[in-house]
C-alpha cells in the first residue's frame, strides 16, 4: 500500500488526457469565481497547465516566485507549529493573487482584479483545489503501483540530446 | 524533480548554482542570460538585498527547443552563498535535478568552498538525498585570481567526491557555457534512463488492479520530502571587497566535447553515463547572438536603490537587520516574511506588464 510520503514524493507524468481534466476543473473555477486567470504550478516550480487570460504574464517567472513564496511560507507555518498554511493571499494595486495548496503537490494560484472579490475566489479555489487533489493522488497512486524502472532511456531523445545542446551552448 | 508532462510535449528541469557567497554564481547566471538568444531563455529574476547579494535565489528559464519532439525547458536557478543564508538554500534546492557547485579558486576562501560543500551534503541529506543521487559538477571560477590555487589542491581539497569540473573567469564567460552544457547534458541523460523512455509509449492501461498487461510507467525512485531545521537569523552581509581586475593569466582547459563530455569522471554516477555521440540532425536553432541587450526594469520597489535600467531585478532594502540574540524563531519568521514579501512584490509586478 502507498504511503503518504511515497505518494507526495513520486514524480508525476501527465497525459493529454489528465490536462484536459485538469483543464475542466480550472475553466470550471474561472467561470464561477471571475478570476481573470489560474495556474497550477507544482511544489518545484514547473507550470504543469495553465487557463484564462494569461498572454501577458511571463509564466515561467511567475510559477518560480509562486513555488519560492510557497516554500518560504511552509517554513514559517513549520516554525510557528503549524503543518502548513493551506492558502496564501498576495494583494496589489489591480491585480491579485490568490494561492491554494492541492493536495501538497502542487499549488493552484488564481489572478483576479475587482471584478471579483477575494472570497468568491478564495471558495472555489478550495473547491477546485479538492478536486485537482483527487486527480493526482490518482496519478501518484498510478506511479507507485507502476513501480520505479530505470531502463536503457529512449534512444531517439538521447541522439537528440547533443546537437540540441551543441546548438543553444556551443561546442 | 522532472515534469514530463506529454500532454504539453514538455519537460522541465530545475539546476541550481550552488556555492560559497560570491564565488560567482549570479554571475555565471547574469552571463547566460547575456550570452543566449532572446527567444531561448527568460528573464532573469533576482531577489537580492541592496548591496547586489542574493537574498533569496536568482532565476532565470531556459528553452533548449525540441528534443525528439519534446520541448526540453531548464528553471536555472543561483542560492544565497552566506553561512547565514542556510535554510533559504534548503528551500531553494526542493525538487533540484542537477547541481553547479561554483567553488572560488581563491586560496582565502579555500574553507569557505569546503564549508560550502559540507553544506550541501548535509541540505540534501535532510531532503532524504545524497551527493550521488543527481548529477553534480564542480565549477572553479576565478582562475584569473593572482592567488588561485592549483587546479590539483583544490580537488583535493574541495571536489571530495570527484565530480567532473572546469575552469572558470565567469565575468569573461569563460567556462561558464562549458559547465552548463556538461550538467545539461548529465541531466537529461539522468531523465532520459529514469523513465523517459518508458513513459513515452503509449499510456499504460488505467486499472492498476492488472498490472500485467500494462506497459510499466517508469515512474522513478521516490524522493523523500525535506525535512526542516531550525536554522540561524538572516543577517545583512557587508559590502564585497572589491575584485582584482585584468585580463585573465591563463587559457581555462573546458573543452567539452560534441556529445561525450572530456571530463571522463573518475567515478560513476548511479544516475548513468554521459551521452554517446551519435550523428544526427541538429534541431535548428540559431546561433547565440553576442552582448545580448536586456529588456527595461520595472520600477524598482519603495525604499530600494535603483539598479541599472538594463536588468530586471527585485532588491530589498532594510532586510537582514534581525536581531542575533533572541530572535532566533521570530528572526527566522521575519526573514521568511521578507522572503514572501518579496517574492509576491515581484510577481504582482510581473502582472502588470
Amino acid at each position: 500500500m502507498a504511503t503518504d510520503k511515497s505518494l507526495r514524493d513520486t514524480r508525476l507524468v501527465f497525459y493529454k488526457d489528465d490536462i484536459e481534466s485538469i483543464n475542466a476543473i480550472l475553466d470550471a473555477f474561472l467561470k464561477q469565481s471571475a478570476a481573470k486567470c489560474a495556474l497550477l504550478i507544482d511544489k518545484d516550480g514547473h507550470m504543469v497547465t495553465s487557463r484564462g487570460a494569461t498572454k501577458r504574464i511571463d509564466l515561467d517567472t511567475i510559477s518560480a516566485l509562486v513555488a519560492g513564496s510557497f516554500a518560504a511560507t511552509r517554513e514559517m507555518a513549520r516554525i510557528l507549529g503549524e503543518e502548513e498554511f493551506s492558502a496564501l493571499y498576495h494583494q496589489g494595486k489591480s491585480d491579485n493573487i490568490q494561492l491554494s495548496i492541492v493536495g501538497d503537490r502542487a499549488l493552484l494560484t488564481a489572478i483576479f482584479d475587482e471584478c471579483t472579490t477575494v472570497g468568491m475566489v478564495r471558495l472555489y479555489a478550495s473547491e477546485a483545489a479538492k478536486r485537482l487533489a483527487a486527480i493526482f493522488r490518482k496519478k501518484a497512486q498510478e506511479a507507485v503501483a507502476a513501480g520505479s524502472t530505470a531502463g536503457d532511456g529512449d534512444a531517439t531523445f538521447r541522439a537528440s540530446t547533443g546537437p540540441a545542446l551543441d546548438s543553444l551552448f556551443g561546442k | 524533480m522532472v515534469q514530463i508532462n506529454f500532454a504539453h510535449k514538455e519537460i522541465q528541469c530545475k539546476i541550481v548554482y550552488y556555492g560559497p557567497g560570491m564565488s560567482g554564481k549570479t554571475t555565471n547566471l547574469e552571463l547566460v542570460h547575456e550570452k543566449t538568444p532572446g527567444e531561448a531563455r527568460g528573464e532573469l529574476t533576482s531577489i537580492a538585498t541592496t548591496g547586489e547579494r542574493t537574498l533569496y535565489f536568482d532565476y532565470m528559464p531556459l528553452d533548449l527547443g525540441a528534443i525528439a519532439g519534446i520541448r526540453t525547458k531548464f528553471q536555472l536557478y543561483t542560492v544565497p552563498g552566506q553561512i547565514y543564508y542556510k535554510s533559504t538554500r534548503r528551500l531553494v534546492l526542493q525538487g533540484v535535478d542537477g547541481i553547479v557547485f561554483v567553488a572560488d579558486s581563491s586560496a582565502s576562501k579555500l574553507e569557505e568552498n569546503r564549508e560550502s560543500m559540507r553544506d550541501l551534503e548535509e541540505n540534501l541529506r535532510e531532503m532524504g538525498r545524497t551527493v550521488t543521487d543527481l548529477p553534480i559538477i564542480v565549477q572553479y571560477n576565478k582562475r584569473d585570481l593572482p592567488d588561485a590555487m592549483s587546479l590539483d589542491e583544490l580537488q583535493k581539497q574541495v571536489n571530495v567526491h570527484n565530480f567532473p569540473h572546469f575552469e572558470a573567469v565567469a565575468p569573461t564567460g569563460q567556462g561558464v557555457f562549458p559547465t552548463l552544457r556538461a550538467l545539461a547534458a548529465l541531466v537529461l541523460e539522468s531523465v532520459n534512463r529514469s523513465g523517459l523512455g518508458a513513459t513515452r509509449a503509449p499510456r499504460p492501461a488505467a486499472a492498476p488492479a492488472a498490472p500485467a498487461s500494462a506497459a510499466p510507467a517508469g515512474a522513478p525512485t521516490a524522493t523523500p520530502a525535506p525535512s526542516a531545521r531550525p536554522a540561524p537569523s538572516i543577517a545583512a552581509s557587508p559590502p564585497p571587497p572589491p575584485r582584482p581586475s585584468g585580463p585573465p593569466a591563463y587559457a581555462p582547459r573546458t573543452a567539452v566535447a560534441a556529445s561525450a563530455p572530456a571530463y571522463a569522471p573518475a567515478y560513476a554516477p548511479a544516475y548513468g553515463p554521459a551521452a554517446t555521440a551519435v550523428a544526427d540532425a541538429p534541431v535548428p536553432r540559431p546561433a547565440p547572438a553576442p552582448a545580448h541587450a536586456l529588456a527595461p526594469s520595472a520600477s524598482p520597489a519603495p525604499g530600494v536603490a535603483p539598479r541599472p535600467a538594463s536588468d530586471r531585478y527585485v532588491k530589498v532594502s532594510g532586510l537582514g537587520n534581525g536581531n542575533g540574540s533572541g530572535g532566533g524563531k521570530f528572526g527566522m519568521i521575519a526573514g521568511l516574511t521578507a522572503l514572501i514579501a518579496a517574492a509576491a512584490w515581484f510577481a504582482l509586478t510581473q502582472l502588470g506588464r
